[in-house]
Protein backbone atom coordinates (compact mmCIF):
# COMPACT_ATOMS: atom_id res chain seq x y z
CA UNK A 1 0.00 0.00 0.00
CA UNK A 2 3.00 2.45 0.76
CA UNK A 3 4.63 1.35 -2.46
CA UNK A 4 1.94 1.89 -4.44
CA UNK A 5 0.93 5.57 -2.30
CA UNK A 6 4.75 6.21 -3.41
CA UNK A 7 4.62 5.15 -6.42
CA UNK A 8 1.97 7.14 -7.46
CA UNK A 9 2.84 10.56 -5.96
CA UNK A 10 6.83 9.77 -7.17
CA UNK A 11 4.75 10.03 -10.69
CA UNK A 12 2.48 12.70 -9.74
CA UNK A 13 5.37 14.72 -8.48
CA UNK A 14 7.44 14.45 -12.08
CA UNK A 15 4.18 15.22 -14.07
CA UNK A 16 2.77 18.22 -12.13
CA UNK A 17 6.62 19.87 -12.42
CA UNK A 18 6.64 18.82 -16.41
CA UNK A 19 2.96 20.11 -16.54
CA UNK A 20 3.68 23.44 -14.79
CA UNK A 21 2.62 25.39 -18.17
CA UNK A 22 -0.88 24.33 -17.83
CA UNK A 23 -3.44 26.71 -16.64
CA UNK A 24 -4.58 25.15 -13.40
CA UNK A 25 -2.19 22.35 -13.59
CA UNK A 26 -3.18 21.67 -9.87
CA UNK A 27 -6.90 20.12 -11.00
CA UNK A 28 -5.07 18.56 -13.92
CA UNK A 29 -3.07 16.33 -10.76
CA UNK A 30 -6.03 15.85 -8.92
CA UNK A 31 -8.43 14.35 -11.67
CA UNK A 32 -4.94 12.31 -12.34
CA UNK A 33 -4.48 11.15 -9.10
CA UNK A 34 -8.26 10.05 -9.21
CA UNK A 35 -7.52 8.19 -12.53
CA UNK A 36 -4.55 6.33 -10.84
CA UNK A 37 -6.90 5.20 -7.87
CA UNK A 38 -9.56 3.95 -10.16
CA UNK A 39 -7.41 2.10 -12.54
CA UNK A 40 -5.01 0.30 -10.04
CA UNK A 41 -8.47 -1.05 -8.25
CA UNK A 42 -8.46 -2.63 -11.42
CA UNK A 43 -4.77 -3.61 -12.98
CA UNK A 44 -2.60 -2.73 -9.75
CA UNK A 45 -0.68 1.03 -9.31
CA UNK A 46 2.36 -0.57 -10.74
CA UNK A 47 0.37 -1.17 -14.88
CA UNK A 48 -1.61 1.68 -14.19
CA UNK A 49 1.54 4.12 -13.44
CA UNK A 50 3.17 2.42 -16.47
CA UNK A 51 0.04 2.73 -18.82
CA UNK A 52 0.41 6.76 -18.44
CA UNK A 53 3.78 6.56 -19.53
CA UNK A 54 6.87 8.30 -19.35
CA UNK A 55 5.36 11.36 -16.85
CA UNK A 56 7.46 14.33 -19.00
CA UNK A 57 5.25 12.48 -22.26
CA UNK A 58 1.93 12.82 -20.80
CA UNK A 59 2.73 16.39 -19.62
CA UNK A 60 3.61 17.18 -23.46
CA UNK A 61 -0.15 15.38 -24.38
CA UNK A 62 -1.56 17.85 -22.32
CA UNK A 63 0.41 21.13 -23.55
CA UNK A 64 -0.47 20.18 -26.72
CA UNK A 65 -4.15 20.33 -26.54
CA UNK A 66 -3.90 23.97 -25.68
CA UNK A 67 -4.42 26.24 -28.39
CA UNK A 68 -1.01 28.40 -27.34
CA UNK A 69 2.32 27.87 -25.28
CA UNK A 70 2.04 29.94 -21.95
CA UNK A 71 4.18 31.11 -19.75
CA UNK A 72 6.10 29.00 -16.59
CA UNK A 73 5.81 31.21 -13.83
CA UNK A 74 7.40 28.37 -11.39
CA UNK A 75 10.33 28.06 -13.69
CA UNK A 76 10.53 31.66 -13.52
CA UNK A 77 10.39 31.95 -9.62
CA UNK A 78 13.01 29.29 -9.46
CA UNK A 79 15.40 30.96 -11.63
CA UNK A 80 15.42 34.33 -9.97
CA UNK A 81 15.42 32.93 -6.30
CA UNK A 82 19.19 30.86 -7.31
CA UNK A 83 19.91 33.72 -8.95
CA UNK A 84 19.07 35.97 -5.95
CA UNK A 85 20.64 33.03 -3.48
CA UNK A 86 24.03 32.98 -5.21
CA UNK A 87 24.60 37.08 -5.30
CA UNK A 88 23.70 36.96 -1.74
CA UNK A 89 25.73 33.72 -1.05
CA UNK A 90 29.03 35.77 -2.93
CA UNK A 91 27.86 38.84 -1.03
CA UNK A 92 28.10 37.04 1.94
CA UNK A 93 31.37 35.29 1.54
CA UNK A 94 33.03 38.70 0.44
CA UNK A 95 31.88 40.49 3.75
CA UNK A 96 33.05 37.77 5.84
CA UNK A 97 36.01 37.41 4.18
CA UNK A 98 36.65 40.92 4.77
CA UNK A 99 35.97 41.12 8.58
CA UNK A 100 37.80 37.66 8.47
CA UNK A 101 41.32 40.03 7.04
CA UNK A 102 40.45 43.18 9.12
CA UNK A 103 40.52 40.82 12.34
CA UNK A 104 44.35 39.04 11.10
CA UNK A 105 45.40 43.04 11.03
CA UNK A 106 43.99 43.61 14.42
CA UNK A 107 40.60 45.17 13.53
CA UNK A 108 39.71 48.35 11.84
CA UNK A 109 37.29 49.69 9.39
CA UNK A 110 37.18 48.68 4.98
CA UNK A 111 34.90 49.67 2.94
CA UNK A 112 33.95 48.70 -0.65
CA UNK A 113 32.01 50.50 -3.04
CA UNK A 114 29.61 48.76 -5.67
CA UNK A 115 27.52 50.94 -8.03
CA UNK A 116 27.96 53.94 -5.90
CA UNK A 117 26.92 52.20 -2.84
CA UNK A 118 29.18 51.93 -0.01
CA UNK A 119 29.56 48.95 1.91
CA UNK A 120 31.78 49.51 5.60
CA UNK A 121 33.36 46.66 7.20
CA UNK A 122 34.10 47.15 11.07
CA UNK A 123 36.17 44.96 13.21
CA UNK A 124 36.94 46.36 16.85
CA UNK A 125 37.21 44.70 20.17
CA UNK A 126 33.53 46.22 21.27
CA UNK A 127 31.73 44.95 17.96
CA UNK A 128 31.64 43.27 14.69
CA UNK A 129 29.48 44.83 11.72
CA UNK A 130 29.04 45.93 7.99
CA UNK A 131 26.32 47.83 6.45
CA UNK A 132 25.83 49.27 3.42
CA UNK A 133 24.90 52.50 1.90
CA UNK A 134 22.12 51.56 -0.63
CA UNK A 135 22.12 53.82 -4.20
CA UNK A 136 19.69 53.75 -6.60
CA UNK A 137 22.12 51.79 -9.05
CA UNK A 138 22.58 49.29 -6.75
CA UNK A 139 18.41 48.66 -6.44
CA UNK A 140 18.13 48.70 -10.13
CA UNK A 141 20.67 46.06 -10.27
CA UNK A 142 18.80 44.31 -7.64
CA UNK A 143 15.50 44.77 -9.17
CA UNK A 144 17.37 43.71 -12.34
CA UNK A 145 19.11 40.27 -11.30
CA UNK A 146 15.68 39.52 -9.83
CA UNK A 147 13.48 40.21 -12.86
CA UNK A 148 15.91 39.03 -15.50
CA UNK A 149 15.94 35.70 -14.55
CA UNK A 150 12.36 35.40 -13.63
CA UNK A 151 11.15 36.67 -16.98
CA UNK A 152 13.88 34.56 -18.74
CA UNK A 153 13.01 31.48 -16.71
CA UNK A 154 9.05 32.45 -17.49
CA UNK A 155 9.67 32.42 -20.95
CA UNK A 156 7.14 35.39 -20.65
CA UNK A 157 7.22 36.26 -23.69
CA UNK A 158 4.94 33.99 -24.39
CA UNK A 159 2.14 36.36 -23.17
CA UNK A 160 1.90 37.39 -25.88
CA UNK A 161 -0.06 35.73 -29.01
CA UNK A 162 2.48 34.82 -31.85
CA UNK A 163 0.67 34.54 -35.45
CA UNK A 164 0.15 30.83 -35.49
CA UNK A 165 -1.49 30.99 -32.37
CA UNK A 166 -3.85 33.72 -33.99
CA UNK A 167 -4.11 32.25 -36.69
CA UNK A 168 -5.51 28.81 -34.79
CA UNK A 169 -7.96 31.36 -32.87
CA UNK B 1 3.85 -8.03 -39.38
CA UNK B 2 2.24 -5.04 -38.73
CA UNK B 3 3.55 -1.91 -39.35
CA UNK B 4 4.09 0.60 -36.84
CA UNK B 5 1.10 2.93 -36.70
CA UNK B 6 1.53 6.29 -36.82
CA UNK B 7 0.95 8.36 -33.87
CA UNK B 8 0.22 11.53 -36.36
CA UNK B 9 -2.18 10.04 -38.36
CA UNK B 10 -4.16 8.55 -34.90
CA UNK B 11 -3.43 12.00 -32.83
CA UNK B 12 -5.84 13.82 -36.22
CA UNK B 13 -8.86 11.22 -35.38
CA UNK B 14 -8.20 10.09 -31.64
CA UNK B 15 -11.00 12.98 -30.81
CA UNK B 16 -13.64 11.48 -33.52
CA UNK B 17 -12.79 7.83 -32.15
CA UNK B 18 -13.15 8.95 -28.69
CA UNK B 19 -16.65 10.45 -29.07
CA UNK B 20 -17.63 7.58 -31.07
CA UNK B 21 -16.74 5.09 -28.07
CA UNK B 22 -18.55 7.46 -25.57
CA UNK B 23 -21.80 8.09 -27.58
CA UNK B 24 -22.25 4.17 -27.55
CA UNK B 25 -22.29 4.14 -23.55
CA UNK B 26 -20.20 6.30 -21.22
CA UNK B 27 -17.05 5.49 -19.58
CA UNK B 28 -14.46 6.32 -17.45
CA UNK B 29 -11.10 6.89 -18.47
CA UNK B 30 -9.30 3.56 -18.10
CA UNK B 31 -12.32 1.70 -19.45
CA UNK B 32 -12.28 3.85 -22.65
CA UNK B 33 -8.69 3.02 -23.11
CA UNK B 34 -9.48 -0.69 -23.04
CA UNK B 35 -12.35 -0.11 -25.23
CA UNK B 36 -9.98 1.58 -27.60
CA UNK B 37 -7.68 -1.55 -27.34
CA UNK B 38 -10.26 -3.87 -28.36
CA UNK B 39 -11.71 -1.96 -30.99
CA UNK B 40 -8.00 -2.47 -32.84
CA UNK B 41 -6.31 0.17 -31.27
CA UNK B 42 -4.43 -2.47 -28.82
CA UNK B 43 -1.08 -0.05 -28.51
CA UNK B 44 -2.79 2.94 -27.69
CA UNK B 45 -1.76 4.09 -24.08
CA UNK B 46 -3.76 5.72 -21.03
CA UNK B 47 -1.44 8.59 -21.44
CA UNK B 48 -2.72 9.34 -25.00
CA UNK B 49 -6.52 9.23 -23.90
CA UNK B 50 -5.92 11.25 -21.05
CA UNK B 51 -5.05 13.98 -22.93
CA UNK B 52 -7.96 14.18 -25.46
CA UNK B 53 -10.25 13.43 -23.19
CA UNK B 54 -9.48 16.53 -20.98
CA UNK B 55 -9.65 18.90 -24.32
CA UNK B 56 -12.98 17.60 -25.00
CA UNK B 57 -14.11 18.16 -21.76
CA UNK B 58 -12.47 21.60 -21.93
CA UNK B 59 -14.48 22.17 -25.23
CA UNK B 60 -17.42 21.12 -23.88
CA UNK B 61 -17.90 18.33 -26.27
CA UNK B 62 -17.93 15.73 -23.33
CA UNK B 63 -19.35 16.30 -19.72
CA UNK B 64 -18.34 14.03 -16.64
CA UNK B 65 -19.70 12.86 -13.42
CA UNK B 66 -18.22 10.96 -10.28
CA UNK B 67 -19.70 7.53 -9.90
CA UNK B 68 -18.96 5.97 -6.68
CA UNK B 69 -17.80 2.16 -7.33
CA UNK B 70 -18.00 -0.66 -5.34
CA UNK B 71 -14.92 -2.31 -6.32
CA UNK B 72 -12.41 0.30 -5.35
CA UNK B 73 -12.66 5.01 -5.58
CA UNK B 74 -15.17 6.68 -7.25
CA UNK B 75 -14.68 6.55 -11.12
CA UNK B 76 -15.49 9.94 -13.74
CA UNK B 77 -17.57 8.60 -16.20
CA UNK B 78 -17.37 11.00 -19.42
CA UNK B 79 -20.69 11.48 -21.82
CA UNK B 80 -21.00 13.53 -25.10
CA UNK B 81 -22.94 16.76 -24.96
CA UNK B 82 -24.54 17.81 -27.59
CA UNK B 83 -22.23 19.85 -29.00
CA UNK B 84 -19.77 17.16 -29.19
CA UNK B 85 -22.51 14.98 -30.68
CA UNK B 86 -22.75 17.71 -33.97
CA UNK B 87 -19.12 17.47 -33.58
CA UNK B 88 -18.74 13.78 -33.84
CA UNK B 89 -21.07 14.12 -36.76
CA UNK B 90 -19.18 16.41 -38.30
CA UNK B 91 -16.16 15.42 -38.31
CA UNK B 92 -16.96 11.56 -39.25
CA UNK B 93 -18.72 13.36 -42.44
CA UNK B 94 -15.36 15.06 -42.82
CA UNK B 95 -13.13 11.65 -42.65
CA UNK B 96 -15.27 9.92 -44.75
CA UNK B 97 -15.11 12.16 -47.87
CA UNK B 98 -11.13 12.21 -46.61
CA UNK B 99 -11.16 8.72 -46.35
CA UNK B 100 -12.66 8.42 -50.15
CA UNK B 101 -10.62 10.51 -51.69
CA UNK B 102 -7.57 8.76 -50.25
CA UNK B 103 -8.62 5.46 -51.29
CA UNK B 104 -9.61 7.23 -54.90
CA UNK B 105 -5.78 7.62 -55.07
CA UNK B 106 -4.07 5.23 -53.09
CA UNK B 107 -6.25 3.24 -55.79
CA UNK B 108 -4.67 4.33 -59.12
CA UNK B 109 -0.94 4.25 -57.33
CA UNK B 110 0.93 1.25 -58.20
CA UNK B 111 0.38 -1.94 -56.03
CA UNK B 112 2.86 -3.32 -53.91
CA UNK B 113 4.82 -6.31 -54.85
Amino acid sequence: MLRDTLRRETYLLRFSWAVQDFPKYVRLKRELRTELNATAAEVGMRQAVAGLGHPRVLADGYLAELDRRVPRWNTGSWSAVVTITVLTSLWTAYGLGTLSTLEQNGGGTSTATFLGATTTYTWTAGSISFATVLTWQLVVFLLLAFLVPFLVGARAWRLWPTSRSLQTA
Amino acid sequence: MDEPRDPQLLKGVLPMLVLALLSERESYGYELVTRLHDGGLDDIAAGTVYPVLNRLERDGQISSRLVASTAGPARKYYLPTTTGTDQLWATARSWRRLAATVEHVLDRTPKES
